[in-house]
C-alpha cells in the first residue's frame, strides 16, 4: 500500500505544480511507483509541465462519471518506468466533485503505487478540500515572501485539524544573495513561524522556467541546483537519511567574513 | 520598515519620547505633534524623557524642544537619555502606546476566573476565544491568529498575531508572551495602534495598564 501525499500552498503561483511534476518524476527515477493527480480542475496544467498533455483522453472526471476505469485514465509517462498520471477535466469546475469522490479515486490508486502526489489548487475552498481529502500527509510548497507564509500558515492549521500528519516544508525560489542582502527572509524566520518538518529547499533557478515551458520536468536532467535539490527531496521521502545543505550567497570572500563575524 | 520619526512609550517610571536619529528639528516637531494629536485622550501635565540613540539634535534644538513641549503640550522633561549612555535600552522598534480611554467599571472577580490551557500554536485563521478567564498558549500566535481572553493572556512563545485580554472589561488584565510582537493588542477597551515590522527584543515582556492611562510595555520579570 502506497502513500496519498498532497503538495499544497494557500498561495497561487508558488510551485506546486512544478513540485509535483519534478518530486514525482525525481521518485520514479529513483526505483518508486508513482501517480501524480492533478486536482486544479478547471485551470489544469501538471499535464502541461510534465509533457503529457497531448496524449490525455480521460481525466478524473470520467473517472467520477464512470466513464472509464481508474486504470485506463492513467497516462503513462514513457521517459521513465513506474510514472503515472491523471489528469484533471477542463470542461468542469471544482465544485462539480466531491471530497468524497477525489479520497475514493487516492485510495485506489493506493493499491498499484508508492505515492500518489496529489497537486492541489491554490486557495482554502473547495479544490483544496478536494485534493486534501485522501491524504494521509502533506507537503506545504512557500516562498520566502510574508504572504505566502501567511497562506502557508493557515493551510497547516486546516491539515493539522485533518489530522493529516506528517505536514513537511519545501522552501521554493530561495535566494541566498536575497536574503544576505536583507531583502528576503531566511531559512530560519521562516521555520520559526511555520514550526514544522522542513524537506527541503529549492533555489530560484531560471532552470526552472525552461523547463516548464519544454514540458520536460527538471530532475530528467541533474545538472541545475533545483534538480539536484528535488533529488534529495525525493530521497527523503523515500526514508533516506540525507543532510539537507545550506545554500550559500555566491560570493566566497563573503561567505568567509561572515563566518568571521559570527563567531564574534 | 522604517522606523517612525517619534515613538511614544511608557516605561515603569513613566513617558518617554524616542526620536530617530539623523533628522531636522522641523521633522521631529512635525512628528511630535502628529504622535500626540493621536492621543485620546490628549495627554499633558506629565513628564517626558527624551530619548535619543544617536546625537541628534544641538543643545540649542533641544532647549526649543523641550520650551515646545512645555509651553503647547503642557509637558515637561525629565531629563533627556544622551546618545553614549550604553546601558540605554533599545527601544527604536518597540511598541508605541496609545489610549483609547473610557472609565469602565471593574467588573470581574479575579479569583473566580478559570484558565484555559491551548498546548498548540494558534494559525493564522484560528481564533481562541474564552471570556470565562485567562488564556495560556504551549506555542506561538501567529499572525493572523486572534487570542481573546476575558482574563489573561499569556503565551509561552512568540506572539505575532492579535491578542485581547479583559474582553469582560477587567482592566487589570495582562498580555504576557516571550516574544511580544503582536500586530493587535487591545486591553479591555485600550488598544495599541496597529504594530507592524517589530522585530522581537529577546525577552518576555508584559503588556498592562499602566497608571498613565495607556498600555505599557515591559520587561516580565515576574508577577
Ligand atoms: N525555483 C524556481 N525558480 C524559478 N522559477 C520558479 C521556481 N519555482 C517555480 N517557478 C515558476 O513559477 C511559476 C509558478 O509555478 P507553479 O505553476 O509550479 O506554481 P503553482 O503553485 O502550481 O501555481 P498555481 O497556484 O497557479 O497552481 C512557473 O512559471 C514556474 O516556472
Ligand atoms: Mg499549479
Amino acid at each position: 500500500m502506497g502513500k496519498v501525499i498532497v503538495v499544497t500552498s494557500g498561495k497561487g503561483g508558488v510551485g506546486k505544480t512544478t513540485s509535483t511534476a519534478n518530486l514525482g518524476t525525481a521518485l520514479a527515477l529513483i526505483g518508486k511507483t508513482v501517480a501524480v493527480v492533478d486536482a486544479d480542475v478547471g485551470l489544469r496544467n501538471l499535464d502541461v509541465v510534465m509533457g503529457l498533455e497531448s496524449r490525455i483522453i480521460y481525466t478524473s472526471m470520467d473517472v467520477i462519471e464512470k466513464q472509464c476505469e481508474l486504470q485506463k485514465a492513467l497516462v503513462r509517462d514513457r521517459r521513465v518506468e513506474g510514472l503515472m498520471l491523471l489528469a484533471a477535466s477542463q470542461k468542469n469546475d471544482k465544485d462539480d466533485i466531491q471530497p468524497e469522490q477525489m479520497k475514493s479515486i487516492c485510495q485506489r490508486l493506493t493499491v498499484n503505487y508508492d505515492f500518489v502526489l496529489v497537486d492541489s489548487p491554490a486557495g482554502i475552498e473547495r479544490g483544496f478540500q478536494n485534493a486534501a481529502a485522501g491524504a494521509e500527509e502533506a507537503i506545504i510548497v512557500t516562498t520566502p515572501d510574508v504572504s505566502a507564509i501567511r497562506d502557508a500558515d493557515r493551510i497547516i492549521g486546516l491539515l493539522q485539524n485533518a489530522r493529516v500528519e506528517p505536514i513537511n516544508l519545501v522552501l521554493n525560489r530561495f535566494s541566498p544573495d536575497l536574503v544576505k542582502s536583507g531583502n528576503m527572509l531566511d531559512k530560519s524566520d521562516v521555520l520559526d513561524i511555520l514550526n514544522i518538518e522542513l524537506l527541503g529547499i529549492i533555489p530560484e533557478d531560471e532552470a526552472v522556467i525552461a523547463s516548464t515551458n519544454r514540458g520536460i520536468p527538471l530532475v530528467h536532467s541533474t545538472s541545475s541546483s533545483a534538480a539536484q535539490a528535488y533529488m534529495r527531496i525525493a530521497r527523503r521521502l523515500s526514508g533516506q537519511q540525507i543532510p539537507i545543505p545550506d545554500l550559500h550567497a555566491k560570493n566566497f570572500f563573503s561567505g568567509i567574513m561572515e563566518w568571521f563575524s559570527r563567531k564574534r | 520598515m522604517a522606523h517612525p520619526i517619534v515613538t511614544l512609550r511608557a516605561y515603569g517610571d513613566g513617558l518617554r519620547l524616542i526620536i530617530r536619529p539623523n533628522l531636522s528639528i522641523t521633522e521631529i516637531e512635525e512628528a511630535i505633534q502628529q504622535e500626540l494629536a493621536r492621543m485620546n485622550p490628549p495627554l499633558s501635565e506629565t513628564s517626558v524623557q527624551i530619548d535619543m540613540r544617536a546625537p541628534v539634535l544641538t543643545d540649542k534644538e533641544l532647549e526649543r524642544l523641550k520650551t515646545k513641549l512645555q509651553k503647547t503640550y503642557n509637558l515637561q522633561t525629565r531629563e533627556v537619555a544622551s546618545p553614549d549612555e550604553t546601558a540605554a535600552p533599545v527601544v527604536v522598534a518597540a511598541p508605541a502606546t496609545h489610549t483609547i480611554s473610557q472609565t469602565l467599571m471593574l467588573s470581574h472577580n479575579e479569583s473566580s476566573e478559570q484558565s484555559r490551557i491551548v498546548p498548540q500554536t494558534i494559525r493564522s485563521g484560528q481564533t481562541e476565544d474564552f471570556p470565562q478567564g485567562s488564556l495560556i498558549i504551549y506555542g506561538d500566535v501567529n499572525q493572523g491568529a486572534e487570542v481573546r481572553a476575558g482574563g489573561d493572556v499569556i503565551v509561552l512563545g512568540a506572539l505575532r498575531g492579535s491578542a485581547h485580554a479583559g474582553t469582560n472589561g477587567r482592566l487589570s488584565a495582562v498580555v504576557i508572551a516571550m516574544e511580544l510582537v503582536p500586530l493587535h493588542l487591545q486591553i479591555g477597551n485600550y488598544i495599541n495602534p496597529p504594530l507592524l515590522g517589530q522585530k522581537s527584543r529577546g525577552y518576555p515582556e508584559i503588556a498592562h495598564i499602566g497608571s498613565k492611562d495607556i498600555i505599557v510595555v515591559e520587561r516580565f520579570v515576574k508577577f
